[in-house]
């Protein structure tokens, strides 16, 4: 099928983006890489009356270090992130998710802001900003605002961002020498939609947890952090008895929805897999410390 | 896709059997619907709006009614269709019964869908029933509690009262803005004259867009 008449506008300044949006209000959308919306248009289920193009507003590709952030601009591409030095020193995490990111013709086109504002449950960036505990940076014509990745997602495809405003990037903290990372996720195929994903992010000071972030994808309908296993595993040394622990609030903490293929019972379980599979990882990257330091 | 639930209300079950009949409260609750039309006491067809995520479709919807027992509750059978996308239906049985603290409300709905609709499958099919079902219910409260407290039920004023009575963060959010809209577009002489004909029993109408809603929806999920 082909979209629907649409007009187009591709503005080089942010601000004229701005003014388009707030002018059009709900008759417009934003096209960033256009991995969703495009094909949402080609279904027809969605017939907006004008797209305002992002791809030449040049200041929304910026990738770099600022103050103690990484600050990654709406537009860069999951490709740009993966393909990026300073990503792999500083966020790891993303490093690590990327390749689970559908396939290398998407990963080419689809960009890290679309995927923030989209908010698929399912999808790996906006769980992995949970975990790192992100910011993102949204403007509007009257301003420009910081809002925490944990006050972001709101719901199913809901997001804390307002209809007149646009996500000009997102803020990582830069990882230090004592933060771990572990990203995980289980899927039909590679590059479906993940069933169950884990992003997850800890420090650790003296053999001990600290710092915990356990950020989860697939099992609500919004990336979701599991309080209180994460509480659970604060300020403890990993053994196969706080294993056990973990894995049983965890299990009481998650409610997983089912979807066509995967029962509420099977998500809970998948995600206990995941849970052990990141400590089991993370003990591993302790062994791995200490023999370098012995030798 | 099977979905249950249960709200309390705090009013009267003759009160939310009332509101339940009422096609405008209903069609105020009903996320993005803006046109009911009732083509016999027990069907009626609705136009909604529906926007979730990426997509905006416009749905046409059939609503029948059976086993209607008043105060008690009632089935309904519905069936959507998103144009070319595919069509769902199914049915919702709706009960009422009296608590301490008013009334509670239990549902159950099953659909299934069909065409387009049913290759492309529902990643997140009950995810989002049971969203617009939140919605629904939420918006749906707060015109009950605010219509108890007031002489005339369904003053378009009552959306900024509803504001104050919804508890749930992705209610509020997601339905103010369109409130105004759906406001605006009652004030056409033709949809009054339907809406001042007898009360129909719109009911559950929510819950059966809400399912048939879904199928519009997955439309968005396999594309990636």
């Amino acid at each position: 099928m082909k979209a629907p008449a649409f007009s187009y506008a591709r503005p080089r300044r942010l601000t004229d983006v701005l003014s388009l949006l707030e002018k059009h209000g709900d008759e417009a959308r934003l096209l960033a890489g256009g991995q969703t919306l495009l094909a949402t248009l080609n279904m027809r289920l969605s017939e907006p009356a004008l797209l305002i193009d992002m791809q030449s507003v040049q200041e929304l590709k910026d990738l770099s270090v600022a103050g103690n952030c990484l600050r990654i601009g709406a537009m860069v591409t999951h490709s740009e992130i993966e393909a990026s030095p300073l990503v792999a020193r500083h966020a790891p995490l993303l490093r690590m998710a990327v390749p689970h990111i559908a396939h290398r013709a998407i990963r080419n086109l689809g960009t890290f802001g679309g995927s923030i504002a989209y908010g698929d449950p399912a999808a790996e960036w906006p769980a992995c900003l949970l975990a790192l505990d992100g910011m993102v940076v949204a403007r509007g014509l009257n301003g420009e605002r910081r809002i925490a990745a944990r006050d972001f997602f709101t719901g199913l495809y809901t997001t804390e961002l307002a209809a007149n405003e646009i996500i000009v990037a997102c803020e990582i903290p830069l990882a230090t020498t004592t933060h771990r990372f572990v990203f995980d996720e289980l899927a039909r195929r590679h590059g479906d939609y993940a069933v169950v994903g884990l992003a997850a992010s800890t420090q650790r000071n003296d053999g001990l947890l600290d710092q915990v972030r356990l950020a989860w994808l697939g099992v609500g309908n919004m990336p979701l952090r599991s309080t209180a296993t994460e509480q659970v595993l604060q300020g403890q040394r990993l053994s196969d008895a706080l294993l056990a622990q973990a894995l049983e609030t965890l299990r009481s903490e998650l409610q997983p929805e089912a979807d066509l293929t995967h029962s509420a019972a099977a998500k809970r379980h998948l995600a206990g897999v995941m849970l052990k599979r990141a400590l089991n990882a993370l003990g591993s990257m302790d062994a791995q410390a200490s023999s370098a330091i012995t030798l | 896709m099977e979905l249950q639930g249960s709200v309390t209300i705090p009013a009267a079950p003759q009160q939310v059997w009332q509101a339940l009949n009422d096609p405008e409260i209903l069609r105020q609750c009903i996320p993005g619907c803006d046109e009911v039309r009732q083509i016999s006491p027990q069907e009626m067809h609705a136009r909604v709006m529906l926007k979730l995520g990426p997509v905006r479709a416009n749905f046409v919807g059939k609503v029948l009614l059976t086993d209607v027992r008043p105060l008690l509750g009632c089935t309904l059978n519905f069936e959507g269709s998103g144009g070319s996308a595919g069509f769902a239906r199914g049915s919702s049985v709706i009960a009422l019964a009296p608590t301490a603290e008013g009334t509670r409300l239990d549902y159950t709905a099953q659909a299934s869908v069909a065409g387009k609709l049913g290759q492309i499958g529902g990643r997140l099919m009950d995810a989002s029933a049971r969203q617009l079902a939140n919605r629904f219910f939420e918006a749906f409260k707060a015109q009950v509690t605010g219509s108890a407290t007031s002489e005339r039920p369904i003053a378009v004023a009552q959306a900024s009262l509803s504001s104050e009575g919804l508890e749930s963060t992705t209610a509020a959010p997601a339905n103010f803005p369109i409130m105004p809209q759906l406001s605006s577009a009652s004030s056409s002489p033709q949809t009054e004259n339907w809406f001042d004909k007898e009360k129909p029993r719109l009911l559950w109408f929510a819950a059966g867009m809400a399912c048939t809603a879904t199928g519009v929806w997955i439309g968005a999920h396999w594309l990636r």
